[in-house]
């Protein structure tokens, strides 16, 4: 224990130091000796930006799933909701499409990054932290305003970049100070070298800051709370950068700080060194060079260019490469670890994520070529497919986040373990009834168009799977309502005697919240 | 391989190098400058592929089909976009669906130069197709159709899951249906002059007043409904061979070789129950679930859809031939609601509904009883009918296959509205004028020019685009649904 202050101070040093501080010394060699020396001790991080970027993606999780399910049901029951206008299908669609890509999962995202930023760099709190608190408070205020202008059709019509032009200065403004804020952070750190995760959390903002700025058309406002605004003048051009931006907010986005997450989540909760650096250099620099050029594999049938069809199909399938070198690395940092994957809820959240991304990656790799493209375009196959990246992926994965983090962060054990595993199930399950649905379903709409079906003829045959898909999203829906119960019990529980009786059973499945500030 | 005997893989290897070079662990580090401009740069190159590629050097020319939208249909477009339509209607066309034989929806693949200008701006190419594809759908259906659909979709079309979109002012529901009419470009037009000379026709032939715009509709009841059918038609006087109108023009719309035909399936119970269930899968929305036409559609519609409860029309009826009805359910009637099922049923089960309609009036579409074969009634042909099919003889069909001007699309247009003329017929309607085929191809001409001329005034008016040449103007439309 002679050295544990100096592995403290690095701020990624548990007090359980076994292989902890090997860690360090295999991945940095010698360096970790110098940079890790000196520097203040830092029991305890500020990570009050963290705490109300969390808080507020619970939240919204509950808001876009009441938008799911609230579209789910118009399927089934077209009736249902009659004649109310900011609850038609229509309306409601973007707004959870938008909210689940913008409110949720962003904010749960900058979360994990002001939560992991601290501790990889070797500060005390990010460089400004209020800067990261009000930013937060800003933030849900834009996103509200954004909905209230969907719901109101104020909707600017292009998909996945339906918020009004005002919205999208503001949310591209709110980045960039917070993509300042973690390069100022990175400037005062104490850690010299960067963790995997720090380098997608600096590169992943400023990708898809520019990324929105392009697709969103920013430079030309139009009409400013309305359509036709932020758009290009031909329809075509338009439509080419709509999806090369839309792509872009997972692609340079959600993957990345994924990626982050799960290579600071993963070693950190089995405290296991990440296996390879070498991995995380292919995967890094591998999926910005072919991930960017994706987008137009979701317009594969439309009258676009063919060389750009081909760059996107053949970029599609190569993504395959950087993303196997992660899920290599993973494995292999998993390796004797996998038992627990059975008693850790937060690493079964990671890992159940991380193994849905997994699939969604070589799903993504068949429909972009063009012969199966043909089968399954315009059909629910694609719902399915961004499901799974965005529900059984980066969902889940989040819910892990939150269970690690939040007892960390608030400092007490979560209010009941019993509630999180009826979580984990009913949105694994809701997810997997939900996925089996829609993919049935797609094959019926696929099958029944080439044979010369209309459209409506094929209605009747979706109906029995519309109803199963609102049952399963109702699942998913039960588990947001789990979540945001448990986590406002932890926050206004006293669990603080329950923790210290928890600590000595030395339960590795009651460990949600057992082990806070000693794990720095 | 030959073993060396040493145990390793290369035994010519000799001593140890010069220097050891830096471990590759201290050469890889990622510095924060690295990640910075590294990760910028990365991004920059596939997105000047990618994203600025195209804008540089795709410029396709504008089609031949494209034409500019008018005022109120660029407020459509706004209203269209607004509301989120995109989301189940995608806005364009594939090879694989004019290749699926879908030619009634998608008579043609979309081209990239349909989209171009400011009126293309923002894209609306859609992601999913929970609905039809609606960037060729105009003119296949009148206006009125598309307000009573707005309205509550299932009140036209009882399989539809499409959202209702009562809360619309009628001047959203008015330039939103513009902006549906006239998006399909000059193919688009053309149908669209179509309908709106047909409608012309039949409402003067019916003797009814136009339309209620917007939801006005919605705002009759029933019994007003009931009221209108009984009472509300003044049909203009004369009769043609003894046929009152709009008789006459009921079987003008339909090819002359179906006038007397009769149904080829036998009368039989399965028949008839097959039937009534596509009768009520599909057609009680605007001829009721009673088959009376008093419905919530029907509120909209004008002219009314058709009463089959009346044992006279069923019967004996001027123009209700198994053949015509038949033909009608295929095609649609042009100038109303009507729709041409023949994209969406088997012929065999149109043939079907047709049976079932003939038991209507004695109780087939009654809740407590299966249509049995003693309910049908079997149609005899009039004595005006029969004077009619001697005077218009089916032999001169022969002419009739024979098109003069093919390539005219006015004259296409034309004849699918009066489907049943020759390029010789000629009638008067009173309060109306000429009908034939050539004062079709002129009415409809008339109005496509008319159209045209308001889309490029207003393009015009709100600074046009330099990209599309005033010689578009003039190419004219294909009528691209082979009526022949």
């Amino acid at each position: 224990m002679a050295e544990s202050n100096r592995d403290l101070a690095a701020g990624v040093i548990s007090a359980d130091e076994t292989g902890r501080r090997g860690f360090l010394q295999r991945h940095f060699g010698s360096e970790y000796e110098r940079v890790t020396g000196f520097g203040e001790i830092v029991y305890e991080h500020d990570d009050s930006a963290a705490r109300v970027w969390l808080a507020s993606s619970v939240f919204w999780f509950v808001v876009v799933t009441s938008f799911g399910i609230i579209i789910a049901t118009e399927l089934a029951f077209p009736e249902a909701f009659h004649g109310i206008s900011w609850l038609v299908f229509s309306r409601a669609r973007p707004v959870h499409v938008e909210g689940v890509v913008f409110a949720w999962l962003t904010m749960m995202y900058w979360g994990a990054i002001t939560y992991m930023t601290p501790r990889l760099l070797g500060t005390r709190s990010l460089w400004n932290e209020k800067l990261g608190v009000y930013l937060a408070y800003v933030y849900n205020f834009v996103i509200a305003a954004g909905f209230f202008g969907i719901l109101t059709g104020a909707s600017q019509g292009r998909e996945w970049a339906e918020f009004p032009w005002p919205i999208d200065v503001a949310i591209i403004c709110i980045f960039i100070a917070l993509t300042f804020n973690t390069l100022m952070t990175v400037s005062v750190r104490r850690v010299r070298p960067l963790y995997v995760s720090m380098w997608w959390a600096i590169a992943a903002p400023i990708w898809v800051t520019a990324s929105i700025f392009i697709e969103n058309v920013v430079w030309r406002p139009g009409a400013i709370w309305s359509n036709p605004s932020g758009a290009l003048e031909n329809g075509i051009h338009d439509a080419m950068i709509n999806w090369w931006g839309n792509h872009n907010l997972f692609g340079l986005w959600l993957t990345p700080i994924l990626v982050a997450v799960v290579y600071y989540f993963i070693p950190r909760i089995t405290n296991t060194p990440l296996y390879s650096h070498t991995l995380s250099l292919v995967s890094f620099w591998g999926l910005i060079f072919v991930y960017a050029a994706v987008g137009d594999h979701h317009i594969l049938q439309s009258p676009t260019p063919g060389w750009l069809k081909t760059i996107a199909s053949v970029n599609s399938v190569a993504i395959l490469i950087p993303v196997f070198a992660f899920f290599t690395n993973v494995f292999l940092t998993m390796r004797g670890q996998w038992n627990r994957f059975f008693t850790n809820l937060p690493l079964r959240f990671v890992i159940t994520g991380f193994i849905f991304y997994i699939l969604v990656n070589l799903q993504g790799a068949l429909q972009a070529i063009q012969p199966f493209n043909i089968y399954i375009h315009f059909t629910y196959f694609i719902i399915g497919h961004s499901h799974l990246a965005l529900l059984g992926g980066f969902t889940i994965l989040g819910m892990g986040v939150l269970y690690y983090v939040i007892p960390h962060i608030f400092n007490k054990p979560v209010y009941s373990t019993a509630l999180a595993e009826w979580q984990y199930w009913l949105v694994t399950f809701g997810f997997l009834l939900f996925f089996t649905a829609v993919t049935i379903a797609a094959f019926i709409q696929g099958q029944g168009w080439l044979a010369g079906e209309p459209e409506v003829n094929v209605l009747p045959a979706l109906r029995l799977w519309n109803i199963i898909r609102t049952l399963a999203g109702g699942m998913i829906y039960m588990g947001a309502w789990i979540q945001i119960y448990n986590l406002v019990r932890t926050y206004v529980s006293d669990t603080s005697a329950r923790r210290r009786r928890h600590a000595t059973k030395d339960n590795e499945s009651s460990l949600v919240g057992t082990q806070p500030e000693t794990v720095a | 391989m030959a073993d060396t005997g040493t145990g390793k893989w290369l035994p010519s290897y000799q001593g140890f190098p010069q220097a050891w070079g830096p471990h590759p662990r201290k050469r890889m580090l990622m510095t924060p400058l690295l990640v910075f401009l590294g990760g910028i740069f990365a991004f920059a190159v596939p997105t000047l592929v990618a994203a600025f590629f195209q804008l540089m050097f795709f410029n396709a020319p504008v089609s031949n089909n494209w034409a500019p939208l008018s005022a109120s249909a660029i407020e459509g477009r706004k209203v269209f976009v607004a509301n989120g339509c995109v989301y189940c209607h995608s806005g364009y066309t594939r090879p694989q669906d004019v290749r699926a034989g879908l030619l009634y929806l998608y008579p043609r693949i979309s081209l990239p130069g349909d989209f171009v200008s400011n009126d293309s701006s923002p894209n609306l190419f859609g992601t999913a197709r929970i609905g039809p594809d609606l960037s060729q759908d105009a003119g296949f259906h009148p206006d009125d159709w598309e307000r009573a659909h707005f309205s509550d979709p299932r009140f036209v079309e009882p399989m539809s899951i499409m959202p209702s979109f009562a809360f619309f002012t009628d001047q959203q529901v008015e330039d939103l249906t513009t902006y549906l009419q006239v998006r399909a470009g000059k193919d688009g037009l053309l149908r669209y002059a179509t309908e709106l000379y047909a409608k012309k026709v039949q409402i003067i032939a019916n003797g009814i007043e136009d339309p209620p715009i917007g939801f006005q509709g919605a705002k009759l009841t029933l019994n007003d409904v009931k009221d209108l059918a009984e009472n509300g038609s003044n049909p203009p006087p004369g009769k043609i061979f003894g046929l009152e109108w709009p008789a006459p023009l009921n079987i003008f719309g339909v090819d002359r070789s179906y006038w007397l035909a009769d149904n080829p399936l036998p009368v039989t119970k399965e028949n008839l129950l097959r039937g009534r269930m596509v009768f009520q899968e599909r057609c009680i929305g605007c001829h009721g679930d009673k088959g009376d036409a008093v419905s919530e559609a029907a509120k909209f519609l004008r002219p009314m859809p058709i009463d089959f409860t009346s044992a006279d029309d069923a019967g004996g009826g001027d123009d209700t031939s198994a053949g015509m009805l038949y033909y009608r359910v295929l095609r649609g009637i042009q100038g109303t609601a009507m729709e041409n099922f023949g994209t969406r049923l088997r012929v065999d089960d149109i043939w079907r509904v047709v049976l079932f309609l003939k038991t209507i009036p004695n109780g087939g579409l009654d809740p407590d009883k299966v249509p049995t074969t003693d309910m049908y009634i079997q149609w005899q042909p009039p004595d005006g009918l029969l004077e009619l099919v001697k005077n218009m003889p089916i032999q001169k069909n022969v002419d009739f296959t024979e098109k003069s001007e093919p390539d005219d699309p006015f004259v296409l247009a034309a004849r699918r509205f009066l489907a049943g003329f020759n390029n010789d017929d000629k009638f008067d309607l009173p309060g109306f004028g000429e009908l034939s085929l050539a004062a079709a191809r002129d009415g409809i001409k008339a109005i496509y020019n008319q159209l045209l001329d308001q889309g490029w005034n207003d393009y015009f008016t709100r600074g046009g685009s330099p990209s599309v040449p005033t010689s578009q103007r003039d190419i004219l439309p294909a009528f691209r649904i082979d009526q022949r």
